[in-house]
This record gives structure tokens, C-alpha cells and sequence, in this order.
């Protein structure tokens, strides 16, 4: 009995879905709202009204400019919960099962990671700074950030790791980005317009580009380091074990 | 548009995306979805959004997969 109705409330809502699905405009349409009104719009107008001549960031940063920041808020609270849980690594006691078995990676694999995470880095800082006129950005530079440090701790070592990015360099990082918008965002209610707009009113031409310009740059860097450091720190809370639970032949 | 390219990379796509399912092993599962990601991130250049094709690419292959392992990794078996 359950079961059926279980299964005619299933085929109830798939009915209404399917249903739902026909009275949508057809995909791909080139007379669709959105490719009638907002993407012309974007595409014309993105270069001046956004500042930047990668559409993608113009939206990003501009348009999109709550969604950004919502999405740097779910980072930050993501790096939250796994701290709440985990905890932060103790200096100079966490360690891995790795770094205690006393088994160290080749020196093959130690000096390519140590030749490649330097131009790894340039490469991300380059993708963040770079990222109004080309691909990419604030958070594909720092997923690579991040990336980076991983390989770097799987080579070298937690205790290694820890040492070169401490907790007191870490900690102001992680929170660095939605700072940076919150900031930004503010900036534009305390000029009387509204929440995250780039372009101060009441300025001349040259000096609103200006600062909307470096606004923009310090969103974008925020966005990149403070999105490398999170991934790092979560990385570090999850790999870390305390010297208790582990056998005692550390060095 | 080479459509063979782009034929040959979406068979590639689902077939990695059904033996994740598939895969009893969750370590060997891991690396697949790494393939995965990999794939998906050369259709996403394929499809014209580097942007996203850098995020798969980054997050997708490298990030991820480093996380699901290191929870395979600190996890014990349990079964009924």
C-alpha cells in the first residue's frame, strides 16, 4: 500500500516535471530571453560598464557580483566546518603516518617538485593577475595556488609544509577575500551608491576608473590567495595525526 | 568543429563516468574520477570556456582527487 503510493506520487511528479519541461523555451534557441537580452548586453557593453575586457571576469566580478561573493562566503565557511571537526595542526607535532614511517620520496620526485612548485606559482599568480584580459582569475589561480602546496606537502612532509606557511601567515590569508569584497561592497555605500558598486560617483573620469580598477585587483588577488590558503588549510586538517596517535620514532 | 575529437572524448566521458559507479575499490575510484575530470576539462576547451576547463582542471583533477584520497586514506573499512 505504501509502496503504491510511493510510486504514484513518483510518477505524479515526474508527470508534472516532464510537463514543466515542455513549457520551457527550446534549447539553444537563438530567440531566447537570454540570448535576446543579456548576452548582447555583456558582450556589448561588458568592456565599459564592468572594466574589463574578459567577459567572463566583467560578469564575475561586476555583474555577478553577490554571487562571487556568496561563493567566497561557502568557501570560507567550508574551510570553517573542517576546522570546527578537525582541528588545526599543532606546530611541530603533527605529523603523517608518511612522515613517521621514516620512508622519504626519491630524490627524482623531491627535486622535480622542488624545480616545478616555484613555476607552478608564477603560473597561477600570473592566470589571478592576469585574469581581466584573459582566462581565468581569482579562483583558478588559486585552485592551482593550492594545488601547488599539496604536491609540495606530499613530497616534502606535513612538518616541512607547516613550517614554510605557519598558522599566523595562514590565518590572516583565509579570510583575506571576503574581507576584500566586503570592503569593496562597502566602499560604494559610503560614496551614497549602492552595495558593490566599482565606479564612485563624483570623481573624475580618470580617477573612478582609476579605483575601480585597483578595487577590482585587490578583489581578484583576495580571491586567488585566500582561495590557495583555504584549500591548503583544509588539505593540512585532514592529512594531519597527532604524535599520539602514532608511534613514537619521530625524529 | 572536429566532431570525431569531441565524439571520441564524450565516449570517454561516460565511460569513465559509469566504471566510477561501477568500481567496488573507493582508491581506484578516486583516480578515475580524476580521469574524469581531466576529460571533462578538455571538452570544456572544446565547448570554448578555458575558464571553466582551468577549474575542472585544477580542482577537479588535482584538489579533489588529493582530498577523497587522503579520506580513503584516514578511514577504515567497515562492513556488515
Amino acid at each position: 500500500m505504501r509502496k503504491a503510493i510511493v510510486v504514484l506520487a513518483l510518477v505524479g511528479i515526474g508527470v508534472m516535471l516532464i510537463y514543466a519541461v515542455g513549457e520551457m523555451p527550446p534549447m539553444g534557441d537563438s530567440g531566447n530571453p537570454d540570448k535576446v537580452h543579456i548576452a548582447p548586453r555583456y558582450l556589448e557593453h561588458g568592456e565599459e560598464e564592468a572594466g574589463a575586457s574578459n567577459v567572463i571576469t566583467a560578469v564575475i566580478l561586476n555583474y555577478r557580483g553577490y554571487d562571487t561573493m556568496g561563493e567566497v562566503a561557502v568557501i570560507f565557511c567550508a574551510l570553517c566546518a573542517v576546522v570546527a571537526i578537525l582541528n588545526r595542526e599543532k606546530p611541530g607535532l603533527s605529523r603523517t603516518s608518511m612522515d613517521v614511517s621514516g620512508v622519504k620520496a626519491s630524490v627524482v620526485v623531491r627535486t622535480t617538485i622542488r624545480f616545478l612548485v616555484p613555476v607552478i606559482i608564477f603560473f597561477a599568480v600570473y592566470i589571478i593577475l592576469h585574469g581581466e584580459s584573459t582566462p581565468g582569475g581569482g579562483f583558478q589561480g588559486g585552485a592551482i595556488i593550492g594545488a601547488s602546496i599539496i604536491l609540495f606537502t606530499l613530497a616534502f612532509g606535513l612538518p616541512e609544509s607547516t613550517r614554510k606557511l605557519p598558522l599566523r601567515f595562514r590565518i590572516p590569508l583565509e579570510s583575506f577575500a571576503v574581507i576584500a569584497f566586503l570592503a569593496a561592497g562597502f566602499t560604494g555605500i559610503v560614496f551614497g551608491v549602492h552595495f558593490l558598486t566599482y565606479l564612485m560617483p563624483g570623481l573624475s573620469e580618470y580617477a573612478a576608473e582609476t579605483i575601480r580598477h585597483i578595487m577590482m585587483m585587490v578583489i581578484e588577488i583576495g580571491i586567488g590567495f585566500a582561495g590557495g590558503i583555504i584549500f591548503t588549510s583544509i588539505m593540512f586538517a585532514m592529512i594531519r595525526e597527532d604524535q599520539c596517535e602514532l608511534q613514537p620514532d619521530s625524529p | 568543429m572536429d566532431w570525431t575529437l569531441n565524439l571520441l572524448l564524450l565516449m570517454l566521458l561516460l565511460a569513465t563516468a559509469i566504471s566510477v559507479i561501477r568500481i567496488k575499490d573507493l582508491l581506484a575510484a578516486a583516480v578515475v574520477f580524476s580521469a574524469y575530470s581531466l576529460v571533462m576539462a578538455i571538452l570544456w576547451t572544446q565547448l570554448r570556456a578555458p575558464d571553466l576547463a582551468l577549474t575542472e582542471a585544477a580542482v577537479g583533477a588535482g584538489v579533489t582527487t588529493v582530498l577523497f584520497i587522503i579520506t580513503i586514506y584516514r578511514t577504515v573499512r567497515k562492513e556488515d
